[in-house]
């Protein structure tokens, strides 16, 4: 443990240092489909970077890239400064921690972990070591004389971390590794591997379709749908300033609304919408709309207060009351139809709205995002 | 308890016809086998059941030892050459195959579909002194004589590992499919090659084909009488024929009785010993 922390420098991600993963203009095509669409990337040393987004959106094809099992089908790709086109997987400075594991059945807990150094030609001294501080570093000490067939999940998973890990690469490649795990079990693996990550230094690439799980663990995220990237940005800009619609609806929930810019201001704009609101919203910049435009608006549930007063006020009834333990989320129908939805913290009070219920809501502009796209 | 009991006689019931076969044709023969071999031949074939252990003696005569050896010697090396043919072929079918795999699998099945009589005596064809092998020979002027191809060890074990090397090659294919492939991207992945992929990780993984496989050819070539009988000749005679000489020419059923225990001893202990050195400690867990 001490070793890792000795060799490679406690960072944070730097932001301008060389990247530690870089793409430009890749492109992956199987026959006619195209699974990674003009890709630009570049992941910081030392960063926990996710790619998130629905199956099927390239991320996987993008990590077997950096990998090694999949060649671009155009565009370049680098690691540590180096070019990696045409270089197979066995001289890349990455390694990967899979989403079935992968581990060798006919090799024990230690073997596997050795199983790289072994390849690599380490002295049989230090490989025993090494081997050793992994095994204490995902808490597996006592374990090495075990097949990997009579392992739990969480512990194979760690033993999949181990065997990837002792071979300190550059960049450590993560595909859905908790994807297997139950969901309290998952809840421990992030944190554990978010401080390993922090105290190894080592550029974590962790692909994930689980929004919670790319919000808590990661430094950046890069948010993919068909193959392109959406935005990448930090958890909290990901989640208040979404780029466009896919990424607000992909990172939490949120109500949008969409009509014709029917005024503008200084970063406020309103919509009509079709069924005759008014949405007063916040105008980020670089996103300004002009009069006369089709736009979209949203705005998250925990932002909608019920009553009360705000820029945006509109009446409705209650249609569903969902008790979440923390918070109760209300579903309310608009006159016109709309469904927004709102949640609201449970605090001991008099207010006791029920299904059925007339209701009003409101939130500010502020808290309103015009969307790209 | 009951439920129990019920179950006992469900499994009594589907296991009894197998057991009642296995126990009529093939327990109660292997016994009388075992009992003749104690047994005393007469001049006209009968046999008087004693408790005579001088026909095992017999089998320790130096003839007899070295035609068990040369049995086993061959039946090894049939294995073996079995292997180094069907490993790459396997290899080949399961991960190249593509869909080509199942008709290159039928093509390793179709010599089981003749006798393997008529194929042996396809190699007395090929073989023999004026036979296609020879006469291709002189016509490319390779040789000018004809060679003496029959009538050899060799030829015994041509004909051997040509009849044999399906047995090897649909175990060898059967646990090479089972092989998950993400193993393989894994290895590289930790800085193997293809070639240490392929010893560190493929190969050990279908070391179960490898065993079934040997096994599956080693006992029955070690038996083997029909193929010595028409390709080897008066000079490399097997075990098999000899055991068959003993029952059929020479009526001498306890001393045959002897040689085949013999045979079925020498051959499990040969088994285990393989499994003990290859297997065991590696095939926990696959």
């Amino acid at each position: 443990m001490e070793e890792y922390t000795k060799q490679i420098p406690q960072s944070e991600a730097k932001p301008d240092t060389k990247p530690a993963v870089k793409l430009s203009g890749v492109c992956k095509r199987f026959g006619d489909f195209t699974a990674v669409d003009n890709l630009d990337l570049g992941i910081r040393e030392g960063e926990f970077f996710s790619l998130l987004g629905p199956s099927g959106c390239g991320k996987t094809t993008t990590l077997r890239m950096i990998a090694g099992f999949e060649d671009p089908s155009e565009g370049t790709l680098s690691v540590a400064g180096e070019p990696m086109l045409g270089v197979p997987p066995y001289r890349r400075p990455v390694n990967t921690v899979f989403q079935s594991y992968a581990l060798f059945p006919h090799l024990d807990v230690a073997e596997n972990v050795a199983f790289g150094l072994k390849r690599s030609k380490v002295a049989k001294g230090e490989i025993g070591k090494r081997v050793a501080e992994a095994c204490e570093m995902v808490q597996l000490s006592g374990f090495e004389n075990r097949k990997s067939s009579n392992l739990s999940g969480g512990q194979q998973q760690r033993v999949a971390l181990a065997r990837a890990l002792v071979n300190r690469p550059k960049v450590l490649l993560l595909d859905e590794p908790l994807g297997a795990l139950d969901l309290k079990l998952r809840k421990e693996m992030q944190i554990e591997l978010k401080n390993l990550q922090h105290s190894l230094g080592i550029t974590f690439v962790y692909v994930t379709h689980d929004q919670e799980e790319a919000l808590t663990m990661s430094d950046r995220i890069a948010v993919m749908d068909d193959g392109k990237v959406r935005q990448i940005a930090d958890p909290a800009t990901l989640y208040e300033l979404p780029a466009d619609r896919f990424v607000a609806g992909f990172i939490g929930e949120t109500n949008t609304f969409s009509g014709e810019v029917v005024d503008t201001a200084k970063n406020r704009a309103i919509i009509h919408t079709a069924d005759g609101m008014d949405i007063e919203a916040f105008v980020p910049d670089g996103r300004e709309v002009s009069k006369g435009e089709e736009a979209h608006a949203a705005v998250r549930p925990e932002k909608v207060r019920l009553g009360g007063e705000g820029d945006n006020v509109v009446s409705g009834k209650i249609r569903d009351v969902v008790y979440l333990g923390s918070s109760t989320q209300y579903i309310v129908e608009t006159s016109g139809g709309e469904r927004i939805s709102l949640v609201k913290q449970n605090i001991r009070d008099a207010s006791g709205e029920k299904e059925g219920d007339e209701a009003t809501v409101a939130w500010d502009a502020e808290n309103c995002l015009i969307l790209g796209g | 308890m009951d439920e129990r009991k019920g179950w006992s006689w469900r499994l009594a019931g589907l296991l009894s016809p197998a057991a009642f076969w296995l126990g009529i044709f093939f327990m109660l023969p292997l016994m009388l086998i075992l009992v003749y071999s104690f047994g005393r031949s007469g001049v006209y074939g009968d046999i008087t059941i004693t408790f005579d252990p001088s026909n095992y003696l017999r089998v320790f005569d130096p003839l007899y030892l070295e035609i068990i050896g040369r049995s086993l010697a061959i039946a090894g090396l049939t294995t073996l050459f079995c292997f180094a043919l069907g490993y790459p072929l396997a290899y080949f079918i399961t991960f190249k195959g593509g869909r080509w795999k199942l008709a290159l699998l039928l093509m390793v099945m179709i010599p089981f579909w003749t006798s393997l009589l008529v194929r042996a005596y396809a190699w007395v064809v090929i073989l023999g002194g004026n036979g296609i092998a020879n006469r291709s020979l002189q016509f490319l002027g390779i040789t000018s004589e004809p060679l003496n191809l029959i009538f050899t060890p060799q030829a015994v074990m041509m004909g051997m590992v040509y009849s044999y090397l399906p047995f090897m090659i649909l175990p060898l294919y059967a646990s090479l499919e089972k092989f998950d492939s993400r193993l393989k991207e894994a290895a590289q992945d930790l800085g193997a090659s293809r070639w240490h992929t392929f010893w560190k990780v493929t190969f050990p993984l279908s070391l179960p084909g490898v065993i079934a496989g040997s096994i599956l050819v080693f006992i029955p070539s070690a038996g083997e009488f029909v193929i010595p009988d028409l390709l080897g000749g008066s000079r490399t005679v097997m075990t098999g024929n000899l055991i068959q000489q003993q029952f059929l020419n020479a009526r001498d059923w306890a001393f045959g009785s002897a040689l085949a225990v013999m045979l079925g001893v020498l051959m499990l202990g040969a088994i285990l010993l393989y499994i003990r050195k290859v297997g065991t400690d590696k095939l926990e867990g696959v």
